[in-house]
């Protein structure tokens, strides 16, 4: 329990990862896809995306700030765009009418470039805050990907273990002292808990860095304690859309690592008033010290605009700092 | 012999490869305010032609209008009865697609049908029989939150009195294919008495229309035989993600009949006729024309483009083993 280096008496703010797109990149994504604009004019705007939000987590005094992934369309596809062995299928519904393209895995996986070290090196250079590595984990990858080349999903997956934990081992070769690895897929198979396991094991055995992960969306009562295995220090959960109801979990079983704190529901464009996320944070602290907890949204804020993601944002630094005056 | 090719529910909203986002961007109009209910009535009604035309291509003898105006399958339900509001956002079964998890908060009640207004469209734009699906309460009573009658017997009964009132009135507006969803069952043996009496609930309302008690993501073996007591004409087994399904049909009655689900609805590998044909042809030599073959799920988990080709892989098989 020492691999966080962050000052003061916890309740660290940080972001699970995605931040909105602003409309001059969103615009510039759809030029792009049309050939109208070139890769390198679209990369400028993702540069500029990118400090801004730096510039923005830094303005509102975020502990442990993320480069926002301006750079991604999709936390799977991104990966499956830079890995050897996939293409980039048709768009499919995750809900009501959002799409993404699901990948396919139509040959062996591997890697044969860095794909986040630049990207994570130019938003470290922005900020004296450290800069979280953002990867996705390899079971999420596979579940979130058709296969239509491993004979069995295990295979599929402990090839991209292998993948992520070179591309997590770059991240801190680089400098990085948090990484990330999201899994928010791990909680929908309870018979698929240990693979989630056994992967995380392959990606996270050579790092000494402090290690997360994210999971979201799912049973959580049925994962629990058990996810709890899963190697990594920090465990990021969604509190404010499951009503807080794996507090009366950790009663029975601890929560044994540090904790990622949700307390903003991502999917409503209604802004939660600071008091509701002060009274949530005040029912956690009453299972874990803040020093083992960082306060953040449910989930990604890539659906929100970009006003009412810094409005939850803001209104999560706000609730700290109430909470905090009470330590 | 014919061996009927059908759609089991859902099939994908986002358009082929360059073709026109007209339903989300009158959604996205309707946020900025510039387009209203109409529109968005007339936009869902062109993705149902769309879709339906779809099906009857590939050669299918049973469609649907694939859910294309739904979110999910219970919200449609859960915001036109009393006694429901909707939270937040779950995973569907083990599936990257969500759904809004009803919470029954007051006593349930009918205020309306839910989906007959969108079925009469459907049929209306058809050349074959349109099936109407709705939700089991089996199934609607385990994905949702009961903080109100506290019990699940309670909660099931009152779900199957207003889902009995929306398929007589499906039967009355020319439905002739009523298909009952509840894929919960697969997982919920305890709650199989309690799927008799609900379902019998919802099918004794029926003059003439065919029923189906539909399965999905999984095997029916932990049912056991009492399965096929369920108060249904045709049973929907998914044969992809519940293989151990085969083991079933020989037990099955003889006035009962089987919706078999032989293309993965979940994975864009596209099936070789002659698996199709090797799946079909014993089922055919127990089942006779009491069979009809449809995909292992709804297809909304594909692409559009491989979503139509699977249906014209399962429509070709299906004629390759009648002939």
């Amino acid at each position: 329990m020492s691999s966080v280096d962050l000052k003061g008496p916890g309740l660290w703010t940080t972001s699970v990862g995605s931040l909105p797109k602003p409309g001059y990149l969103t615009k510039a994504r759809g030029q792009r896809a049309r050939g109208e604009i070139s890769t390198e004019e679209l990369r400028e705007l993702e540069l500029a995306a990118t400090r801004e939000w730096v510039e923005f987590q830094e303005s509102i005094g975020t502990d442990l700030v993320v480069d926002g992934e301006q750079y991604r369309g999709d936390m799977v596809a991104f990966f499956a765009e830079e890995l050897v062995g996939f293409e980039i299928g048709g768009l499919v519904r995750s809900y009501g009418n959002r799409y993404y393209r699901k990948p396919i895995a139509t040959g062996a996986v591997g890697r044969d470039h860095a794909m986040t070290v630049d990207w994570w090196h130019y938003a470290q250079s922005l900020t004296d805050a450290p800069v979280k590595g953002m990867l996705t984990g390899p079971y999420t990858i596979c579940d979130w990907s058709f296969n239509e080349h491993y004979s069995t999903r295990r295979d599929l997956v402990l090839d991209l273990a292998k993948v992520i934990r070179d591309e997590a081992l770059d991240l801190e070769r680089a400098g990085a002292r948090y990484i990330q690895i999201d899994e928010p897929a791990a909680s929908t198979r309870m018979d698929e808990l240990d693979l989630v396991i056994e992967a995380m094991e392959v990606v996270t055995e050579p790092l000494s860095v402090h290690t997360i992960t994210h999971i979201c969306y799912g049973d959580f009562h049925r994962a629990y304690p058990k996810m709890l295995e899963i190697p990594v220090d920090q465990i990021d959960l969604e509190f404010a859309n499951s009503h807080y109801s794996l507090l009366s979990e950790f009663s029975a079983h601890p929560f044994s690592k540090y904790l990622g704190l949700g307390v903003t529901d991502v999917h409503s464009h209604e802004l939660e008033p600071v008091d509701d996320l002060v009274e949530g944070i005040r029912k956690v602290l009453e299972h874990l010290p803040p020093e083992r907890i960082f306060v953040d949204p449910d989930c990604g804020l890539k659906t929100r605009s970009p006003e009412e993601a810094k409005a939850k944002l803001s209104s999560i630094k706000k609730a700290v700092d109430v909470v905090r005056a009470e330590l | 012999m014919s061996i009927q090719a059908t759609m089991l529910g859902s099939y994908p909203k986002p358009p082929p490869e360059g073709g026109h986002f007209g339903l989300r961007k009158t959604l996205h109009a309707m946020e900025r305010g510039e387009a209203d209910e109409g529109d968005l009535q007339h936009a869902k009604q062109e993705l149902v032609v769309e879709v339906i035309a779809d099906q009857e291509d590939a050669g299918l003898d049973v469609v649907t209008d694939g859910q294309v105006g739904w979110d999910d399958i219970l919200t449609p339900f859960a915001r036109n009865l009393a006694g429901f509001s909707t939270g937040g956002l779950l995973r569907w079964f083990d599936n990257n697609v969500y759904y809004r998890r009803p919470i029954c908060t007051g006593p349930v009640e009918w205020r309306g049908p839910s989906s007959v207004e969108g079925w009469t469209f459907a049929q209306s734009v058809a050349h074959v029989p349109v099936k109407a699906v709705i939700p089991g309460p089996i199934t609607f009573a385990r994905m949702s939150v009961d903080d109100h009658y506290r019990n699940r017997g309670k909660f099931v009964s009152a779900l199957a009195s207003v889902l009995a009132q929306e398929a007589f009135e499906l039967e009355a507006a020319g439905a002739t294919i009523i298909q009952i969803d509840e894929p919960a069952l697969l997982n919920a043996p305890e709650d199989l008495t309690l799927a008799k009496s609900s379902l019998g609930l919802i099918t004794s309302q029926l003059q003439s229309a065919t029923t189906i008690v539909c399965t999905y993501f999984g095997d029916a073996k932990r049912l056991g035989p009492e399965l096929w007591e369920l108060p249904a004409d045709c049973f929907g087994l998914d044969f992809v993600a519940g293989p151990a399904n085969e083991q079933l049909v020989d037990d099955m009655p003889k006035d009962k009949a089987l919706q078999a689900g032989i293309i993965d609805a979940r994975n864009t590998a596209l099936e070789p006729t002659a698996g199709l044909v090797a799946t079909i042809e014993p089922l055919v030599d127990a089942l006779g024309d009491r069979l009809s073959v449809c995909p292992s799920a709804g297809l909304e988990f594909l692409p559009r483009e491989k979503a139509k080709a699977k249906l014209e892989r399962l429509a070709e098989a299906a004629k390759a083993v009648a002939a």
